[in-house]
This record gives structure tokens, sequence and C-alpha cells, in this order.
């Protein structure tokens, strides 16, 4: 040992030794820590409450879109220090409220800060006042003029999107190769195609939903109106009671008619299902060639994101071709929000480019933002060529003074339900006449 | 060891598996327990909030009683958090009124499942027109006994929210509240949920956890139906979790979700990760103890070991050195017994013959025959003494070799000159042979050089009997360095041999062979020390081998200097000679005189048989470019020298010299040369130097030069006068004697000084040379000869002094030259030796 250290180690040796007894030995003695032991919390438990729509749960899959939503909601509460809590609510079947009764009422009684909306929602709850003004917001100046038209309502910005919400045909294109079958233009193309599909021994060649039928009805009713030349004189004219909407919507409602009476849509069941939740199980299956849907759902594992066929989004046939259908879904802030101004924050920062190039990214969606730009999977690119090409009909337009995204979607119901064309077209005229206040 | 160690570890392992299983378990029942109270706690906060809110219904039910219109009193309340709406139908009544303004009726709401708080029935869950959850409590008002109407007041769940915690177990635990009867999730307090998941009911809290075991599920059902409390693992999104379902109000709600395992057992975890690192700081600690502790035992082994092996080599050493001891002791001890008898042998002989001497003085033969077996004794007796003084100057290492430049030549034909009659004497024939030398003239200490020769040689003699053979080498080796010539020697004889033996220590002082044929031979056993000690001082090396009754081969290695030799190239062309032919039957020899001719400029033929030697000789001569001189081997095959010469000689009319080379005597070839012209002969082996000096031999004869008489004149010391300085009376009065003989007149001093003082007062040219002895009083030697070389006169610097002395080293030579002196003659006088000294210093004055 003498040899391996020396005097010199050895002193060290125990220098060390000695260090480390000391050192035990404070620790073994240390007092419980003094003064007082409660941790103070630091935010000062700032909240933003949220309230919007979840679909039912599958622990197998991410919800992809939820992820991205979260992400720049994380970018908020990290820049402003506060927490966004997260409210939500799902009808159990179709008897029960829907998302949107609910939100009206919740919006009304002031349960919440901050909304996600449907394009009817944000009509009726502008036209109430009850959703603030965010045309002051910085981040709203990016926006493009079409979010910003969809969603004035008496010259307030009473909403703004992440994304531009665009529904569109999701066909099987397995399917239609099989029978030897092109993608439809036009509703005849669709009728034929769905004859086929029957006659082939396909049950119901187009699977459908409470929600979203409507659209085909849109492309019928106003492929002419949004990329004619006279956009704004006809829906001047709406407004005035001189044009009638259900001139416009008796094409679609007839032929929505025929679709159902010829077997290729079921009515009772698209009646009942929940989006997605109903229909989609048998489109994946590939029971069913043909579902309607949004455009995230092709990106989203819990919708139509990992099929097992090729997968092709096309516009909804119409008399000018396949005709995307361009929602508006939007955050609203309600007018006596208990966090006002944290709520405003907070959407000023989720509608940042930066926020929106981070979820447009995550999504492969459509931003609202003129300043974010990205490309889309192989099966969104007919739909978005379209819409880069400016064709397009408007599922909700706040500038029509009767509210067509929750009015038709409604309307569309009573079809299925029963009701004839004519009851239908009634009840547009019904809402016209309410509308301009007869 | 190892076993021991494995079962130590073994039962150290188990202990703490066991110690910190048992922590866990005591931890996790812990954690668990404090699960179940804070699940207990928010179950009494939840209650509690129920309770007071049923108490503040019936609160106001009795409030009602007062009022005069207790209509107008609902109506008017405003809504609040904790009631947001109230509502009154009179008893028989099924519609009534609320504060909101709408008729009330009971229809929606739905009482069936009997819940009460305190005592108050308590709706089912229903989404209201808030759009948020709600339930109702209905309160009876009774006046006097008797039930007038129905209280009706929603609460909403968001209400609880506020009285809740923030979350717990760090937020990793999830809260729900569910309705029982139609397990929807009516709330999610804040801080508990999941973000991603919405969980509408239990049906969607099981399939978003994955918790879809039926059987579980049915148990589960019937926990809820019974108003039971149930806790149970499953996991959820990969971690072990516990999932719990907490009946509220009997059962009414329920707080249900689920806490990852790991955010209830961090306490256990962290014990136990603390544990665990205690163990492996111990465990590391020990493997560390145990490294320094193998470390520290493989130093001590090695130092141990180091030790051992010092101490064996000690002992080895001193047995070695012991043994030598007694060896060198045994050998002194034996060297002076043998130097008794071999001192005490000549001496005997020395004294006897004095006697013989003494009483046959008249006797002139008998005189002459004592006085010649004094003699030998005297030298072999001087030898002796020479041997064992030198031996022991080279032993104390004072012995300094004196470089001089020499020749190969005379060195071989000294040494030639002295073991020749030796090996004659016993009839061996000697050969010497030179191959391979470059240079002939080197450097080095001759004087030793020709020990080592002699004592080999002399040896070789000794050891060799009668008629034997001994061979004396030397060979040119491959040279290492320009500078010096890289030269072996050997001395083989093939005479006893030695034995393994004693070839071991020959090279020891004080041995000597002894056996029964060479114990005959007289001799110190030194001779091969010195010869050994000398060639290492000179950086040579020498060995041997043997073989009893075959001979003995010595070799010597030696790198001798080369001293920047001039080249007498003008000697050749000044003899005019430029063309040589070598003749003889050993081709070595040719190209060893080519080699050694090298330098000479002259141009080189060999021949190595008579008859070509006449062929290259006549081709020559015909070509006009005859030899200058022809070196022809005496004996050789076939047509011998002579034979050969004679062909040449009729051949070829020219004036070529031919040199027959020989080594013999040539006496018989004296006699045929004598006849021929031009003719001489040169010794073997060959030299330049010497065969230079045959030419100039030959040049001089032929100019006619008288030498015989002058070298008759040069033998004698007569008519010289000399002065001696000698202390030791006897020592003087021989030198005189002798001197006298010789006919030359010697005056005697005593001492230096005398001999400075007579040499000072003397006439110059009054003594022809001066003997100094070196050791005197008053003044040595030296300082006189020095003095008399200061004294201011013509021939104190020429008078050549000869140092005589005892002091017989070379550094007594040295010193002696130093001095001044012009040679250096040892002790005892050899009168030929000095006669010949003192003729070649001593300038005769005619």
């Amino acid at each position: 040992m003498k040899a391996l250290m020396g005097e010199d180690g050895k002193r060290r040796l125990s220098v060390c030794l000695a260090a480390a007894a000391v050192l035990a030995m404070t620790a073994c003695g240390a007092k419980a820590g003094e003064g007082n032991l409660i941790v103070q919390e630091e935010s000062g438990g700032k909240v933003v409450n949220f309230f919007g729509p979840m679909e039912k749960s599958n622990p197998d899959a991410d919800n992809v879109s939820r992820t991205a939503f979260d992400m720049t909601v994380s970018m908020a509460e990290e820049q402003l220090g506060l927490t966004v809590e997260y409210r939500t609510y799902t009808a159990e079947n179709y008897q029960e409220k829907t998302y949107d009764d609910v939100t009206l009422d919740r919006v009304r009684n002031n349960m919440d800060d901050l909304y996600l909306l449907n394009p009817d929602t944000i009509q009726i709850l502008g036209e109430e006042g009850k959703l603030m003004d965010l045309s002051g917001l910085e981040n709203a100046e990016n926006l493009r003029e079409v979010v910003k038209t969809a969603n004035t309502v008496d010259g307030k910005l009473v909403a703004a999107p992440q994304e531009v919400v665009v529904y569109g045909l999701f066909v099987n294109k397995d399917m239609f190769d099989e029978y030897g079958l092109q993608l439809p233009e036009t509703p005849e193309d669709l009728m034929e195609c769905c004859k086929t599909f029957k006659e082939n021994g396909v049950e119901t060649p187009i699977g459908a939903n409470r929600w979203w039928l409507e659209n085909l009805v849109f492309a019928q009713a106003y492929a002419d109106l949004y990329n004619g030349e006279n956009t704004e004189e006809e829906i001047d004219a709406l407004n005035r009671g001189e044009r009638k909407y259900s001139d416009y919507m008796r094409p679609g409602f007839e032929y929505l008619q025929e679709l159902i009476d010829k077997g290729y849509i079921d009515a009772k069941t698209a009646y009942t299902y929940e989006a997605i939740e109903g229909e989609g199980p048998d489109f994946l299956a590939q029971k069913t060639p043909i579902v309607m849907a949004y455009w995230g759902a092709a990106n989203t594992p819990t919708a139509y994101g990992e099929p097992d066929f090729e997968l092709q989004v096309i516009g909804f046939p119409s008399s000018r071709g396949q005709m995307p259908v361009v929602s508006m879904t939007g955050f609203g802030v309600g007018t006596d929000a208990e966090h006002l101004e944290d709520t405003m924050n907070v959407l000023n920062i989720i509608l940042s480019d930066e926020a929106l190039q981070l979820y447009t990214e995550t999504n492969k969606v459509i931003s609202p933002s003129e300043n974010v730009e990205v490309d889309c999977i192989p099966a969104l690119k007919p739909l978005n060529d379209k819409v880069e090409d400016n064709v397009y009909v408007l599922g909700s337009n706040a500038n029509m003074k009767v509210e067509q995204w929750g009015n038709t979607c409604l309307i569309v119901r009573d079809l299925l339900n029963g009701a004839t064309v004519d009851e239908c077209m009634a009840e547009f005229d019904r809402l016209q006449e309410e509308a301009l206040g007869r | 060891m190892l076993f021991s160690i494995i079962l130590v570890f073994c039962i150290l392992g188990a202990v703490v598996f066991l110690l910190a299983r048992k922590i866990s378990t005591e931890m996790s029942s812990s954690a668990i327990h404090n699960l179940n109270e804070s699940l207990t706690l928010i179950r009494g906060t939840v209650e509690a909030i129920l309770t007071k809110k049923a108490e503040f219904q019936d609160l106001i039910a009795r409030e009602i009683v007062r009022i005069d219109d207790p209509e107008e009193f609902v109506r008017s309340y405003d809504r609040n958090r904790a009631m947001v709406k109230i509502s009154l139908i009179s008893s028989g009544k099924t519609e009534g009124v609320s504060n909101t303004g709408e008729v009330f009726s009971e229809e929606g709401l739905d009482f069936s499942a009997g819940k009460t708080v305190e005592g108050l029935p308590v709706s089912d869950s229903y989404l209201n027109d808030m759009g948020t959850w709600a339930y109702t409590i209905k309160c009876p008002i009774m006046k006097n006994g008797r039930e007038i109407a129905w209280l009706y007041a929603e609460y909403i769940y968001d209400a609880f929210d506020e009285a809740l915690p923030d979350g717990f177990y760090n937020g990793n635990a999830m809260l729900y509240i569910m309705d029982a009867k139609s397990e929807r999730l009516v709330l999610k307090p804040k801080g508990m949920g999941e973000r991603n998941a919405g969980h509408l009911n239990l049906e969607d809290f099981y399939r978003a956890n994955n918790i879809l075991e039926k059987g579980l599920q049915a148990e589960v059902e019937q926990y809820i139906k019974d108003g039971k409390n149930i806790m149970f693992y499953h996991d959820i999104q990969g971690e072990n979790s516990l999932i719990y379902m907490w009946s509220v109000n009997n059962g009414a709600l329920y707080l249900i979700g689920y806490v990852p395992i790991d955010a209830i057992q961090q306490e256990g975890k962290a014990v136990n990760q603390n544990i665990l690192i205690v163990v492996l700081v111990m465990l590391i600690a020990f493997f560390l103890c145990c490294v320094l502790y193998f470390f520290n035992q493989r130093q001590q082994d090695r130092i141990r070991e180091e030790q051992e092996r010092e101490r064996e080599m000690h002992n080895k050493q001193l047995a070695e050195a012991l043994q030598a001891a007694q060896i060198a002791s045994n050998s002194k001890t034996m060297f002076l017994s043998n130097m008794s008898h071999d001192i005490r042998t000549p001496m005997n002989a020395i004294l006897g013959f004095t006697t013989l001497l003494n009483k046959d003085a008249d006797n002139p033969v008998k005189v002459r025959e004592y006085t010649k077996k004094i003699t030998a004794s005297g030298q072999h007796l001087l030898g002796l003494i020479n041997d064992v003084l030198d031996v022991s100057k080279i032993e104390s290492g004072k012995v300094v070799l004196t470089i001089g430049e020499f020749t190969l030549n005379d060195l071989v034909s000294s040494v030639d000159t002295i073991i020749r009659p030796m090996a004659g004497a016993k009839e061996q024939k000697f050969h010497v042979t030179v191959t391979g030398i470059k240079h002939e003239y080197l450097a080095g200490d001759e004087t030793r050089l020709n020990q080592i020769l002699i004592n080999l040689l002399s040896n070789a003699v000794k050891y060799t009997q009668k008629g034997g053979n001994i061979w004396f080498r030397i060979i040119g080796l491959d040279q290492r360095s320009s500078q010096y010539e890289h030269i072996r020697i050997e001395v083989e004889d093939d005479g006893y041999g030695m034995t393994p033996e004693y070839l071991e220590t020959i090279f020891d002082a004080f041995t000597r062979a002894e056996n029964s044929t060479t114990n005959k031979v007289q001799g110190t056993g030194l001779g091969m020390a010195i010869t050994k000690n000398i060639v290492e001082l000179m950086g040579g090396t020498i060995e041997v081998s043997s073989q009893v009754d075959k001979g003995s081969l010595f070799r010597v290695e030696l790198e001798l200097r080369i001293p920047d030799e001039q080249m007498d190239k003008q000697f050749w062309e000044k003899n005019g000679i430029s063309h040589v032919l070598a003749v003889d039957d050993e081709e070595d020899i040719c190209s060893g005189i080519r080699l050694l001719m090298k330098d000479t400029g002259v141009l080189m033929d060999e021949a190595y048989n008579g008859k070509d030697a006449v062929r290259l000789a006549m081709d020559a001569y015909g070509a006009g470019n005859g030899y200058d001189v022809i070196l022809m081997d005496w004996k050789m095959p076939g047509m011998d020298g002579l034979e050969t010469a004679k062909r040449i000689r009729e051949a070829i009319s020219g004036p070529v010299k031919i040199l027959f080379l020989t080594s013999y005597d040539g006496e018989d070839l004296q006699e045929e040369v004598h006849h021929m012209e031009n003719t001489g002969i040169l010794a073997k082996p060959f030299f330049v130097t010497a065969f230079k000096e045959k030419i100039m031999e030959m040049r001089m004869e032929s100019e006619g030069k008288g030498q015989e008489a002058e070298a008759g004149k040069c033998s004698s010391l007569e008519g010289l006068r000399l002065l001696a300085a000698e202390d030791n009376e006897i020592n003087a009065e021989i030198l005189l004697e002798l001197l006298d003989m010789e006919g030359a007149a010697c005056e005697i001093v005593g001492n230096g000084q005398m001999a400075v003082e007579r040499f000072a007062n003397a006439a110059e040219g009054e003594f022809d040379a001066i003997l100094m002895d070196v050791q005197m009083p008053v003044m040595n030697g030296y300082e006189a000869t020095k003095a008399i070389r200061a004294l201011n006169r013509r021939d104190a610097r020429e008078i050549p002094v000869i140092a005589m002395t005892a002091n017989a080293f070379a550094e007594d030579v040295k010193e002696a030259l130093d001095a001044g002196m012009n040679v250096h003659i040892a002790k005892p006088i050899d009168m030929e030796l000095l006669k010949k000294t003192i003729n070649q210093y001593v300038i005769r004055k005619e």
C-alpha cells in the first residue's frame, strides 16, 4: 500500500474520509425544513375555460386533430402562464341534445370563456350579440378574406378558425376501379355509379350520417351562385326576398330523395348515425364505397387516416363538376366571459402564424392564414386543387340572413325522417319569411 | 474463498431484495391507504356540499311557509351558481312556477331511483338549459304539519368544482363524477381529467382505457348497483394503474378515475431507489476495497518476490564470491608453492654453480660451462620475476599502452626470430602465414603485441610435443571502419591440448595446467592472464578452443588504427619498379601480395606455377613492358623457383630482379642464389617494408659499399668512453667489468647529482654516452638527465643518455624518454643489447 499511495496519498485519503464522515454526520443531523413549508403557486391559478366537441374515445388511436390543437394551446399556456381547462359534451345518441344545442345553452348562460362553434351556432350567437368582436385581435389580420366573410355577422368578426373546413366525397378508389367506374363529376355520374355498385351487390353505396348529408345539397344548390359572376347580387336578392332559397335547394333535395328512394342511401340509419362513428366502420370495411366527411378526416387515424384501400377525396358532384363545400367552424369568445382578457390573449396566440403553421403541418389542412401553406397528402389533392382554383361553395355564410349550415342540416334530417321535398322546401320558405321579419 | 464471497453476496442480495420488497409492499399498502383517504375526503366534500344544499333548501322551504305569496318569492329568486333554478308546485297541482318565469312541472325529472340527501329526494342527473349537467332536489313545504307545496331546486355539478382540489398526485390522477344510474360522466373537475378524451359515460371510459374484460365490467356493474366502492389494478396506456370508483351519497354518484401506480408509490420508489443507490455505493466501495487490497497484495507479493530474488542473488553472489575467494586463495597458495619451487630451482642452480665456480675457478672449461648455466638459470629467474611483476601491474590497473607506429613485418620478423629457434629446438615445424592484410603499417603498442604473440607462441611451443606443428597466422578481416585494420591472429598447435575444465580457468591468474605431461614445464601460469588483459586493454578479444591430445587454437581479434601513411610512391619510381610478377603455387599468397602492393602504384601480375611465370615474363618482355622484379616462391611443385628463375634468365636478357620467397632459413637457397646475379631472398610472409628493404639492400650491394667492415666495427664498443651513474656498487662493478671486456672505458658515479656535476666539468666530447640508473639517492636518473639536458653546452642536448634500470615497465620507458633520455634498457643487463644500443646512438668521432 505504501508503494501504491505513499505518505501524500495516505494524507489525501484521510482528508477525504474525514470530509465524507463530516458530510454524513451533517446529513444525519440536518434539521427538517424551516419556515412555511407550503409551496406557493406561482401561476396564481389563472384559467381559461374552453368548451369544445370531442369524439368518442378510441384507445388505439391518437386524435391528431386534437393533438394539433393541444400543441397550439400549450404554446399559449406557456406564453401566458395560465391553464386552459377543457370541457366537452358528446351526445350519447341522436335523441340527446346535440353539441350545437348545448353550445348555444352554454354560451347564452356564460358557462365558459372560449368555444369551438359550428357555422350555424356562430351565426345564431353572433346575431344574438353573445360573441366578442375578434377583429381587434392582432393575428386576425392574417386571416383570408373568405374566412373573414364567412364569420362576420353584423359587421363583427365573431369567430376565427384554425383550419378551413372543406367537405368532400371520400371514395374507395379500389372499388371504383374494380367496377370500371370513373370518379363522378355530375349528379348523374354519381347516380350511375351508385346504380352499378348496387347492381354488384353493394347494399348501400353511399354511407351517411345525420350531420353531413346536407353537403350533397349545398353543392347542387349553390354551385352556380358561388362560382358565377353575380354572387353578391344573388345573395342580396335572397336577403331581400326577391329570390327563394327553396328554388336553389329543390334540385338537391329531389336528388337526395331519389338516392334514398333507389336505396343508395339508407335514410333510416343516416338519421340516427353520428358523424363517422355511424357510417365509418362500413366504409373502412369496404362495404360502402362512398361517404362524405371533412378534409381533416383523411389525416386522422380516428377517422379515415389509415384505410386499407386507395382513398381519394373529391368534390361533391354538381352541374359545374366536382365541388368542395367549405364550412367554417371557428373559435368564439363569450361577451361576458369570466376570463375575457386571458381568453382573448389565448385566442390571439392560437391564431398566430406560428401556431397555425404548427397546426397546419400537423393536420395537413388548409390554413385560414394567408401566410401559412403546407402540402397536402395525395388523397386530398383533387379536393385541394379545386380549392386552390377557387372552385367551391360555402356551406355557411353569415351574409345570408337565413342560416344555412344548421337549418339545412335539420331540414335534410326531416327528409330522412320521411318529410316530402315540398314540405322541406316549405320549411325553407318559412325560414326565409321569418328572417325577413314578415 | 470465492464461494464464501459469493455466498455473502447472495445473502446480502437476498436481504436487500426482501427489504426492498417489504418496503415496496408497505409503501404500496400505505399509498393505497392514502388514495383511499383522498377519495374519502373528496367524497366527504361532495356529500357535505349536497347536505348543505339540502339543508339550505329546507331552510328556504321553512321560510316560504312564513311568506304570504310563496310563488312570488320563487319567481323573484335570482339564479346563482349554487342553485340555478328554483320552482314551486303547490300540493295537488302538477304545474307550478319557476324563477326562470316558465311554467314548471316535474316532467323530465326522474326521482324514481329513490336517492335522497338529508331525507330529501334527489333526481337523476340531466342536461339543463345551461348546457351542463344538473340535478334537482325537491323539498316539501310543511305548514302546521300539512304538506302545502314542494320546493324544487336545480343544482349544477359545476358547483362542486370550486370545492374540489385542483388535482391530486401531482395531476397524475384522473377523476370524474359519474351519475350512477345513467352512468354518464357529469363533471370533470378542473385539473383532473384527460384533455384528449371526452369520457361521455362509463362505457366510453372503459373503451378509452381499454378496460374491455366483460367479467370485470359485470363485477363493477354489480358494485355500482350495490353502491359499494371498487378499486382494482389495470394497465392504462401501458402503465400499471389503480382504477377506483368511489360511491358518493350512498351510490347516487360515483367518483371514478385512475392513477398510475408509479404516481402513488413515488415515496416507496424513492426509498427503494435510495436503498439501491446505497447498496450500489457500498458494492462499489467494497469492490474498490477489494481492488485496492488485490493491488496491495500483488504489490506486496511482487516486493516479496523481488526481495527473495535479490536475497537469492546475493546468496548466490556470496557463494560465488566465497568460491572465487577460495579458488583464488587456493590458486595463490598453489602459486606461492609453485613460485617457491620455481624460484628456488634456478636459484639453487645459480648458487650451486657459484659454489662449483668458486671451486673450479682455475678450470676455464668448467668456468664457462658453469657461467653458461648460471646465466640460463638467471634468465629463467628473470622471466619469472617479470611475469609476476607484470600481472601485478595489470591487476592493479596501472598498465598504460604506449601507442606507436610499427610495421607488421617488424612484428612478425621479431616474433619469428624468437620462436623459430625455440620451435627448432623441439624439432617442431613453425608455419607463418599472413593473408588479407591491406595495411602493414599500423599504430599500436608494438611491445605489448609482441608480448601477446610471444606468450601465445611460446606456450604453443611449450605445450606441443617434439616434432609437432605450430601455425602462426595473421589474417586481415573485413574492416569495420576505414581507419582501422581488423586483424585476427591465430596461434594453433597440434600439441597436448587442454581439458574443458582447464579451458574455463585458462585466463585466470595463478593457474597452470597440471598433468603428467605438462608439469615438467616451468612457468608462473600468469602468461595467459597477462595476454588476455593486454588484449582487452587494446579493445580486442581472445578466445581459445582446445581438445586434449589434438591441440589448441588461440584466436585474438584486434582493431589497429591505420596511421596516415604517406605512401612512398616515389620509392618505386626512384628505383625504377613499375611492374612486378608474383609467382607462388598458393593463390592466397599471390593475392596477399597484390593486396599489400595495392597502394604502391606498381602493376602486379600473378603466376601460380613456374611455366606460367616464364611465359608471362617472356610476354611482358616481348611487349616492351618487362617485369622489374619477380617475386618467386622457392618451393613450388613441378618447376621450382630456382628452375623457373633460371629459365627466365635464359629467356630474358634484361636486368630483372628475382627475389625468392621462402619461409625457411634459406641456407641451401643462399648458396644457389649466390651464383645468380640480381637475385635475393625475401622471407615469407611477404611484407612491403621487407620488400623495400630488400630492394634497398640490393641497390646498395650493387653500388658496392663495404657493408661488412662497417658492421663488424659497429658490433664492438672499442675506444668508447662512457659515464655511468649507478649507486649499487656490485652492479657498478659488473658494468665496469663488462664494458672493459668490450674495450670501452667507463667512469662510475654514485648518483644523479654526481653525474650531472661530472658531465658539467668534463671537456666537450670527453664522454661518448651516459649510462643512467634511475633509482638513485640524492638525485634520480630522470632529474639528472633533465639537468644534463638543461646544461648550457653544445653537447648537453646531443650526448646519448641510456637508461639502465630495473624499472622495466612500458611506463618506465615512457618516463625515461620524457625526461630526455634517448633509450631504455632494462636490467639485468643484456650485454649484446647494450652493445647494439650504444652503437646505434653513439656518433663515432672518426
